[in-house]
């Protein structure tokens, strides 16, 4: 019983990707779209020396700076008759969605709509996380000193480090994450908790 | 549970910023991947003698197409996942083991067919390379990893529950 429960679940979930990539693909800015507003609030309100303005096209998100560069330097945008800004995609930080959807979606759990909806909203905040490391390891490569001898920003290796983490990891192991959280109420995760303490109680 | 998720967390925070340390990636990692390259071109060559593999680049010789592996791309995060869950999930030493072993060949035989998948994709189209290479198979990497996870618990209770059956056997 449980042999058929494991394989239909993974089962299912791969069956369900093509789908719900397609949905993912054709709502466009819609799914990422909260995260877009907050990393623009949280950019405008960290770096306010820095960045000029944030906007969305599509699902691109673009930061523009206060700078530009001439002949290799960067100098203040004023100086200049162009801004660097920066274009980040943002199906970087969100292609989580579609698989969380597809986990979530092929298991057998109740009020399945209020948990996505649960689930959206965490991947939201760490969607916004993302497009702020994004925007900050640009902003270190590009911008550089003015930059990074603000008191607020980090040392370099936690930009570094928060960047790498929100592209190789987050976006695909956050949606096993919330999933794995959300089936805390169902028989299979019972029989994990279950298993963990019989096998602490062993050691 | 929640004993489980801190020291799943602790192990992934350390061993993913170990990763990173430049000594780590230019004594480990980057030779690593280098192999991969190796081995996929290995894998390829004898149904395409076009193609070449230059350190971590592989390459067609005869359309000039090439891909070079680089981070995210040589299967060292989802790795990096499961081992941080098997350390996480109390077992025995040579259980943890065998885990980590078999789950890392499953994973870098997956992460293979990426590679040989993606070197044939954009030489097919670019598009739909770029929608593998960049949303696709990050996720199925991660859903093996996931399986391969899977099947460790399973395993670990067949053997519990082989164990008590043995233990009541000989009461």
């Amino acid at each position: 019983m449980r042999d058929i429960a494991f394989r239909q679940q993974f089962l299912t979930t791969l069956l369900l990707m093509p789908l719900t990539f397609l949905l993912w693909y054709a709502a466009g800015p819609a799914l990422t779209y909260p995260a877009t507003i907050v990393a623009g609030l949280a950019l405008e309100g960290w770096l306010p020396s820095i960045v000029a303005e944030v906007f969305t096209e599509g699902t691109e998100f673009y930061v523009v700076t206060h700078f530009a560069d001439i002949n290799g330097s960067v100098v203040a945008a004023n100086q200049a008759d162009h801004d660097i800004a920066f274009k980040l995609n943002t199906r970087l930080v969100s292609y989580g969605v579609p698989f969380y959807a597809a986990l979530l979606w092929s298991s057998r759990v109740d009020s399945l709509v209020g948990r996505f909806c649960l689930g959206l909203f965490v991947l939201w905040g760490l969607m916004a996380f993302g497009l702020v490391a994004m925007a900050a390891k640009d902003l270190m490569l590009v911008i550089g000193d003015p930059f990074l001898t603000l008191g607020s920003v980090p040392p370099m290796p936690i930009i570094g480090l928060a960047y790498q983490t929100s592209v190789l990891l987050i976006p695909s192991l956050a949606p096993v994450m919330i999933w794995l959280f959300q089936l805390r109420d169902t028989p299979l995760w019972r029989q994990l908790a279950d298993q963990l303490e019989s096998s602490r109680s062993s050691e | 549970m929640s004993k489980f998720l801190i020291i799943f967390i602790a192990a992934l925070s350390v061993l993913f910023t170990v990763e990173l340390l430049i000594p780590v990636q230019t004594h480990v990692i980057q030779p690593f991947t280098t192999g991969l390259a190796t081995v996929s071109a290995a894998i390829i060559t004898p149904f395409d003698e076009n193609v070449i593999s230059s350190g971590r680049v592989l390459r067609d010789a005869a359309g000039g197409f090439a891909v070079s592996i680089e981070s995210g791309c040589n299967g060292v995060e989802a790795t990096i996942v499961l081992l941080a869950g098997v350390l996480a999930f109390p077992a025995s030493l040579r259980q943890k083991l065998i885990a980590i072993g078999l789950g890392f060949v499953a994973i870098q035989a997956l992460n293979i067919a990426r590679i040989i998948s993606l070197f044939y994709l954009g030489q097919w189209n670019y598009t739909i390379f770029e929608w593998f290479h960049l949303y696709l198979w990050p996720v199925l990497i991660m859903l093996d990893v996931l399986i391969v996870f899977a099947l460790y618990l399973r395993w670990l209770a067949t053997r519990d529950a082989s164990s008590v059956e043995q233990a009541s056997g000989h009461a």
